[in-house]
């Protein structure tokens, strides 16, 4: 910020041990969230090694069954189940999310987008837990009244919820990379007589690409580690996909990582193995989401010097 | 476009019309779809919890039904025509009014409105804290040991001002030693200390004989407010004496409780903190509305609201109605958790929760904003040391995307398993929390810095400031309400977090408040997701819409006040 304007002033002698105090209070503060970094590291790490010392790897990693009673800790059933909600997810919310930061970018006036952005913002301000109320007593027993063969708790009603809490992330970022479209190439668009639909898909959408694409990268980190909604309203019973009736896959209960480390911090006999393997399932967890959010941040750093 | 021009290019524009009406449809529609959904959702949610359509007697009116939804005949009570006469119908009215004629008039009703509930919230949290954390005498005690540390502070500045480090340690000893004692008790039993020097909160405690808790009420919390109220208007209204007579009309108020307890029976106390926190901030704003003379009309709404409500209750007695069988009512906001439905209450959570809070303020607002601040205005952008800074920002922008579930983790092994922090406790669910929420603080804080002006800084700087002089007389003070802001939706995040809390071992149900910092708690998600699996529907379909409809509630308090604060700082900026 202000670096340039005035660096020299505070070497100033008079006073020098208290500006320096407090600069060195202020950087520590500032370093405290490398700590809070290095302190989740430190503890998935050092659970996790606990755990491979008791567990082997290639069967926690392998393992196609997740059996607490039995001491089955095969992790695959549950990321399939973390990877089918964020599919459903994400085909509810990325193209919702995409059509929305389009209206809000290109079509809606000043007022409607003061007013419409914050109210989608208020989405992702719904306590969780909240949403997965809604799925389990609303719109599960919404989806069995059109007919379809859901239990009561199931894939479907938890990924559409997720769905709309995600839809946010995704229209809000999108519409900032698109409003950091310059105006010029619009112009250029409508002096070759594009309508304001051939502009919109034909020319702001491929321009704002890298930062609409760091949104869906975002906004499906989002989901993976969305934890309350899916163990309110998605079960307990972890299953790899069966292949064979895709559509069961969404009318049956499932489990995702985050939920099943609900089920084991909740367990009456989580001792040894199985209290540490949850440290391995945060480990995993936080990983996939760390380098999904670095490659996020990277690819919207990228369109903001692309237009600046 | 030009449709009527038959020889032109672009002769299939009638089509290309109806493809880009089409579009602007689509994305309308997408736009709205996640919004429309979740309001039906929490309209189903306030029917579960209020029971809006009960209540006698009533008479019954059969719609046309949706296949999905299953049918519908309303019933349409009593209660409902009675404040659709008094109460819906005016304030409608009157909101149409502010909408099309009077829009300043709109705002100046919004605010009215909110203010009270925002302040009779905050008196709500203050009962709270007086009933089960800290008694009315540990508070006076301890605000009078302050005041008396503060006095020797600004006498030590008076005497010798030019001894800044000493004053420093003196800013950081003196209130440890007045109101903590040496070493502070809580230190003292964990080492097993025997003997240690004690504080002058300690001392006052010991007195033989303390003033009513009205009075000390009185002096430690109205006295403080009727010294920013009257600085406040003495500010506004440049004139000293103003100031002060505000001041004491305030306190005067106060003094009035003394009186309204023997009148009407409401104790004083009560009088004096609810009179404090809601009656005297309405007070200094409606002034300043009368003083401006603009958008007075807008004190209507609140008016109307209070006065319509009391006759629709009136009106009922009168007739003889009775209200909705809701589930949400006084006693399920005051009572514990409990196996039958109809005697469950939320009170252990709603305390667990309010704590927790206080904890994260305590940690995340300090080391939020000097994060903020050292990112804004002291890190250097070249060098090793700017290479520090942007990996710091990185891990920020970072922090915040690292799933909540995963703190939980975090704040399971670091303060539960090493720490050894008495798991499910007040303080271990707010530190997880609270880290959980400092990103989103420093980023929100971050940008409240930066959009104050540089040339502020500049003048600052010209005028031969130092940089922390700049930063704290000049920058901190402008940044102050966007700042505020940003905590305040922060902690509105913090409120719902649940995954962290199951983590840390937050129990499902309490039955007792807390019983300080370090005790078992509660919290209001965590009550809710326990409720979500009792076999009961009466849990399911009642209690547990109440429990939503409550933490809402508090959520958009919360926003609602965010919005007054920026508002109220955009109209002055």
């Amino acid at each position: 910020m202000s670096t340039e304007t005035a660096p020299d002033i505070t070497t100033s002698p008079s006073g020098s041990i208290r500006e320096r105090l407090y600069r060195y209070t202020l950087f520590a503060c500032a370093s405290a969230s490398i700590l809070v970094t290095l302190g989740i590291v430190f503890v998935l790490v050092t659970g996790a090694i606990e755990f491979f010392g008791m567990y082997d790897p290639v069967a926690f990693f392998t393992g196609t069954e997740w059996n607490i009673a039995r001491q089955q800790l095969g992790v695959l059933p549950a990321l399939t189940g973390t990877l089918l909600v964020t599919i459903l997810s994400a085909l509810v919310a990325l193209p919702i999310g995409l059509a929305a930061a389009v209206y809000l970018s290109e079509y809606a006036s000043e007022r409607a987008r003061s007013v419409l952005k914050p109210a989608l913002e208020i989405l992702a301000g719904i306590p969780t837990v909240v949403y997965g109320y809604f799925a389990l007593v609303y719109v599960t027993p919404f989806l069995a009244a059109l007919g379809l063969p859901v239990g009561t708790f199931n894939v479907l009603s938890a990924s559409l919820m997720v769905g709309i809490m995600i839809i946010p992330m995704v229209s809000s970022l999108s519409e900032d990379a698109m409003s950091a479209v310059p105006d010029s190439l619009r112009q250029a668009g409508y002096g070759m007589g594009a309508t304001k639909f051939e502009v919109s898909t034909g020319i702001v959408i491929p321009a704002a690409v890298s930062g609409i694409f760091s949104s869906f990268i975002l906004a499906l980190s989002r989901a993976i580690g969305e934890t309350m909604i899916v163990a309110v309203a998605m079960g307990q019973s972890p299953q790899l996909l069966q292949f064979g009736q895709p559509l069961a896959n969404l009318f049956e209960s499932n489990q995702t990582m985050t939920a099943a480390m609900i089920q084991l911090v909740n367990a009456e006999n989580a001792s040894g193995v199985i209290y540490q393997s949850m440290f391995a399932i945060g480990l995993t967890l936080f990983v996939i989401t760390f380098v999904m959010n670095l490659a996020s941040n990277r690819i919207a750093a990228h369109y903001r010097e692309e237009y600046e | 476009m030009a449709t009527d021009e038959p020889s032109w290019y672009g002769e299939d524009s009638q089509v290309s019309q109806v493809r880009g009406r089409l579009f602007e449809a689509v994305c309308l529609t997408a736009t709205s779809v996640g919004l429309v959904s979740v309001l039906v959702l929490l309209l189903y949610v306030a029917r579960d919890a209020f029971r809006p359509f009960t209540g006698d007697p009533s008479w019954a009116l059969t719609l046309p039904t949706f296949p999905v939804l299953g049918s519908i005949t309303l019933v349409i009570p009593g209660w409902q025509l009675v404040f659709f006469v008094t109460l819906l119908l005016p304030i409608t009215l009157l909101a149409v009014y502010y909408y099309r004629v009077d829009s300043p008039a709109g705002e100046v009703a919004y605010i009215t409105t909110g203010l009270p509930i925002v302040g009779l919230l905050l008196a709500g949290s203050l009962f709270v804290i007086f009933a089960e954390l800290f008694a009315v005498k540990a508070w006076f005690a301890s605000v009078l040991s302050l005041a008396a540390a503060g006095a020797v502070i600004y006498g030590h500045r008076r005497l010798r001002s030019e001894a800044p480090l000493e004053r420093l340690v003196l800013t950081v000893v003196v209130p440890i030693v007045f109101v903590l004692g040496v070493p502070p008790v809580s230190v003292a039993r964990l080492v097993g200390l025997p003997k240690r020097v004690v504080s002058l909160q300690e001392l006052i405690l010991k007195l033989p004989y303390l003033p009513l808790p009205s009075l000390q009420l009185l002096s430690t919390l109205t006295l403080p407010v009727a010294a920013v109220a009257g600085w406040f208007v003495g500010q506004r209204r440049d004139s000293r004496t103003d100031g002060i007579r505000a001041a004491a009309l305030v306190v005067a108020g106060g003094a009035l409780g003394l009186l309204v307890e023997a009148v009407t029976g409401v104790a004083a106390p009560t009088w004096v903190i609810i009179y404090t926190v809601t009656a005297v901030p309405v007070a200094v704003y409606v002034e300043g509305i009368y003083r401006r003379n603009e958008g007075v009309s807008g004190l209507a709404f609140p008016v109307v609201l209070v006065g319509g409500t009391l006759f629709g209750v009136l009106t009922m007695r009168v007739l003889g109605f009775s209200g909705p069988a809701s589930w949400l009512d006084w006693a399920y906001l005051t009572s514990a958790p409990n196996t039958t439905p109809e005697l469950a209450g939320i009170y252990p959570a709603l305390v667990g929760s309010v704590m927790i809070l206080i904890v994260i303020i305590a940690l995340t607002f300090p080391i939020g904003v000097g994060a903020a601040l050292y990112l804004e205005e002291y890190a250097p952008s070249s060098g090793l040391a700017g290479k520090f800074v942007t990996l710091i920002e990185i891990n920020i922008a970072n922090l915040a995307g690292v799933p909540s579930v995963v703190y939980g983790l975090l704040g399971l092994g670091l303060f539960i398993n090493r720490a050894h922090l008495p798991g499910g406790s007040v303080v271990v669910g707010g530190l997880t929390i609270g880290l959980l929420i400092l990103p989103i603080i420093i980023i929100s804080a971050q940008e409240a810095i930066d959009a104050v002006p540089d040339s502020l800084r500049q003048a600052s700087y010209g005028m031969g400031a130092t940089r922390w002089q700049t930063t704290r007389n000049v920058v901190l003070p402008e940044a102050l309400p966007g700042i505020m802001t940003g905590t305040i939706l922060g902690l509105g995040r913090a409120i719902g977090e649940t995954a962290p809390l199951l983590l840390v071992g937050v129990a499902a149900s309490v039955r007792l408040a807390p019983a300080g910092f370090f005790g078992k708690t509660g919290a209001m998600p965590r009550q809710i997701f326990a409720w979500a699996f009792e076999p009961k529907a009466d849990f399911r379909y009642g209690v547990l819409a109440a429990g939503v409809v409550t933490l809402i509630a508090v959520l958009l308090v919360m926003n609602a006040t965010a919005i007054i604060v920026r508002n109220k700082y955009q109209r002055d900026a």
